[in-house]
């Protein structure tokens, strides 16, 4: 069980709408990342979903049942919040135990699941602490443990890993793929971070102002983005842009090549800087070096092209360019993305 | 030692020399522990003296104890005296009874043998000693332990009860949003503005159709609900972040458990510091228990305290040496949770 739909999600404070219509089915056992930049409603949502909010207007299932209007209490869901929020005043057993109490739980009962989260969290020699006495990495896992023993129908995750240093979120990253495996219970992840939201999820939920631009497995959302803004959004370093205007089921790109779109009109032709190379032949985007960051196993490449526009490249190896030198930067034209006027990507 | 030496002997002048603010840092810190600390240590001496020398002038620093002797044939112990007799030698006499501006004065020795001798030529004999029957007699005479126990019971039952309700308004009005809110905060921290005696009638009248005149909770009652404890606690409970909250409403817990496991426990500073307040505040009381109470039996210590000031006669020396005692428990709350006043008025009052 675990599975929770949303339809016509409306959420306004006072004049302010934030979600705008939000329509999303997330089916038993799956991950589901919400990533968007700041500000783009995702962590409201996950407010609605968990009952700490109500919504305007839309209805929340989970399970099939209708729990738009039960308290957070009673749509046995579980959160992970990005403060972490465990009870200061608590050692970590009795903060795992809090939930576990309210329900009149037997205690031998608490006290096995207690033991258990501890043992697969890796925490049981940190059960009589404060959370004050524990590092960042440590109250995550408190956090996350206080979750588990619920044995909830999904966990709900806001931005569980951003006060964690680069090198713990890794590793952190990592164990909660695992727990997801081992689980296998519904999990929704709020995150800002896409290398988070490309390696956890099982799929992604691009939101924007309050709308949902794109839902789709990572892969999808990188090799098929449905619109500029989840082109732009999805793969670092960003997708090059190049606004252009099509004629006669062409379009021309800085350089003078023309490429077959299937539209007339303004334009917008994108290639993703992994997928420029360099080239000697005739033919490609001619550009000026501008700056180049070379980080060892692959160099970025800051250019300019003839038109002045910035572009990038992310190139294998050590070329050895210089600054100001010109070269050309050829690509597969199956791994061109256009979009129209609107944005929407063409075919 | 050594380090208060060097602390104490710290000069900001160049070279260890006295600079200006040494100086008014000097005159500004004895000035002010005189100040603070003078009343109080005159009040305790002072208790310590009898009626006798409380009425003398000019008052001495210290508390002393007139010398007596036994002489055969006085039932009394008679004082003793230094007299300088006309030709001008010294003798210690033994005061029968004063006269005018003269004493009767005999040698214990020779008690046949009696002198006047002019007041102004003689000098008590006394030494420092403290006059302890100004704090045993009350609590034979007066009925001390059932005021001291009047005064705890108030003082608890009151703190108690302003703590709860105190803070379950401050939970309210920190951790709720409905309509009127601010409104209802702007209220409570209004009354601050209207003092005792402004309501005392209105109060008196409630109390009285309530039926509570005459009764310990008829002082306990009107008191327990403070502006000051509300906005103290409010303030406080701003800082408790609302994840918290949050966390507990995901586990579970009823509204009543976040308050009582959740927010209580971390509020205990700014409670320590009401705490402290309102066991000041209650067992210092005296206007109001004085209206309410009018039954000896009933009575606390403040107005105990003054039964001792009659019409015509004012009993100085139990009325400092009980001041003194009813001190007591006040000092100790200070003693032992100053820390929570600095850190918890800290907290409390700015995020």
């Amino acid at each position: 069980m675990g599975s929770i739909s949303l339809k016509g999600i409306r959420k306004s404070f006072g004049a302010v709408d934030v979600i705008h219509g939000v329509d999303l089915q997330i089916e038993k056992g799956e991950l589901v990342v919400f990533v968007g930049p700041s500000g783009c409603g995702k962590s409201t949502l996950l407010r609605l979903i968990a009952g700490l909010d109500r919504p305007t207007s839309g209805t929340i299932e989970i399970d099939g049942r209708d729990v738009t209007q039960a308290g957070a209490a009673d749509r046995g869901l579980a959160m992970v919040f990005q403060s972490y929020a465990l009870y200061p005043h608590m050692t970590v057993r009795q903060n795992l135990s809090f939930g576990l109490e309210n329900t009149r739980m037997p205690k031998a009962e608490i006290a096995a699941r207690v033991a258990e989260a501890g043992k697969m969290l890796d925490i049981t020699e940190l059960l009589e602490r404060r959370p004050t006495q524990l590092s960042g990495g440590q109250r995550q896992r408190v956090a996350i443990g206080r979750a588990i023993v619920r044995n909830p129908t999904a966990f709900l995750l806001d931005e569980p890993l951003s006060n964690l240093d680069a090198e713990l979120r890794g590793t952190m990253r990592a164990e909660l793929a695992a727990l997801h495996d081992r689980l296998a219970t519904t999990m929704i992840y709020v995150t800002h971070d896409q290398i988070e939201a490309m390696t956890l999820a099982d799929r992604i939920v691009v939101l924007r102002k309050g709308k949902v631009e794109q839902v789709d497995t990572p892969l999808n959302l990188f090799n098929r983005p449905a619109n500029l803004f989840v082109a732009g959004f999805i793969g670092a370093p960003n997708m090059n842009f190049f606004p252009t205007e099509a004629e006669g089921g062409t379009a021309p790109l800085p350089g003078g090549m023309r490429l077959p779109v299937a539209a007339t009109g303004p334009v917008t032709l994108g290639i993703r800087p992994q997928h420029l190379t360099l080239t000697d032949a005739p033919g490609g985007i001619p550009a000026e070096v501008t700056l180049v960051e070379a980080l060892g196993a692959e160099t970025v490449l800051h250019a300019r092209t003839e038109g002045g526009a910035p572009l990038l490249a992310v190139l294998p190896g050590q070329p050895g360019l210089t600054r100001g030198q010109s070269l050309r930067l050829a690509f597969d034209p199956a791994n061109l993305h256009a979009f129209d006027a609107r944005g929407q990507r063409i075919a | 030692m050594s380090r208060i030496l060097t602390f104490l002997t710290r000069r900001r002048g160049h070279g260890g020399r006295w600079h200006w603010t040494d100086v008014v840092t000097w005159v500004w810190l004895v000035g002010g522990t005189v100040l603070m600390f003078g009343p109080a240590l005159w009040l305790i001496s002072s208790s310590l003296k009898g009626p006798a020398q409380l009425a003398e002038f000019p008052p001495t620093l210290l508390p002393y104890v007139q010398e007596v002797v036994t002489v055969e044939g006085h039932a009394q112990p008679l004082p003793l005296f230094t007299v300088t007799l006309d030709d001008g030698s010294t003798r210690v006499m033994a005061q029968v009874r004063r006269v005018g501006a003269n004493a009767q004065m005999i040698d214990p020795a020779n008690p046949a043998e009696r002198l006047n001798v002019p007041i102004a030529n003689r000098t008590p004999v006394r030494h420092v000693g403290v006059a302890t029957s100004n704090y045993t007699d009350p609590f034979l005479a007066f009925d001390f332990l059932r005021y001291l126990w009047n005064s705890v019971f108030v003082t608890t039952v009151a703190t108690l009860l302003t703590l709860l309700t105190n803070s379950m308004a401050a939970f309210a009005l920190s951790k709720y949003r409905f309509r009127g809110r601010d409104a209802v905060l702007l209220v409570i921290v209004g009354t601050l503005m209207v003092p005792l005696s402004v309501i005392l009638v209105p109060l008196y009248s409630v109390v009285s159709a309530t039926g509570l005149m005459n009764s310990l909770w008829g002082v306990i009652l009107p008191t327990i609900a403070t502006p000051t404890g509300v906005f103290l606690l409010r303030q406080y409970m701003l800082t408790i972040p609302d994840d918290l909250i949050e966390a507990a409403r995901m586990d579970h817990a009823s509204e009543w458990q976040i308050y009582w496991r959740i927010i209580l426990p971390l509020t205990a500073p700014a409670l320590a510091v009401l705490a402290i307040f309102s066991v000041v505040w209650r067992w210092n009381d005296f206007l109001w228990p004085l209206i309410v109470l009018s039954r000896r039996e009933l009575y606390t210590l403040q107005i105990g305290l003054n039964t001792y000031a009659g019409e015509l006669n004012v009993q100085w020396h139990y009325i400092l040496s009980m001041t003194v005692v009813t001190m007591i428990p006040v000092v100790l709350v200070f003693v032992f949770l100053q820390r929570f006043i600095t850190t918890g008025i800290a907290g409390a009052g700015v995020k």
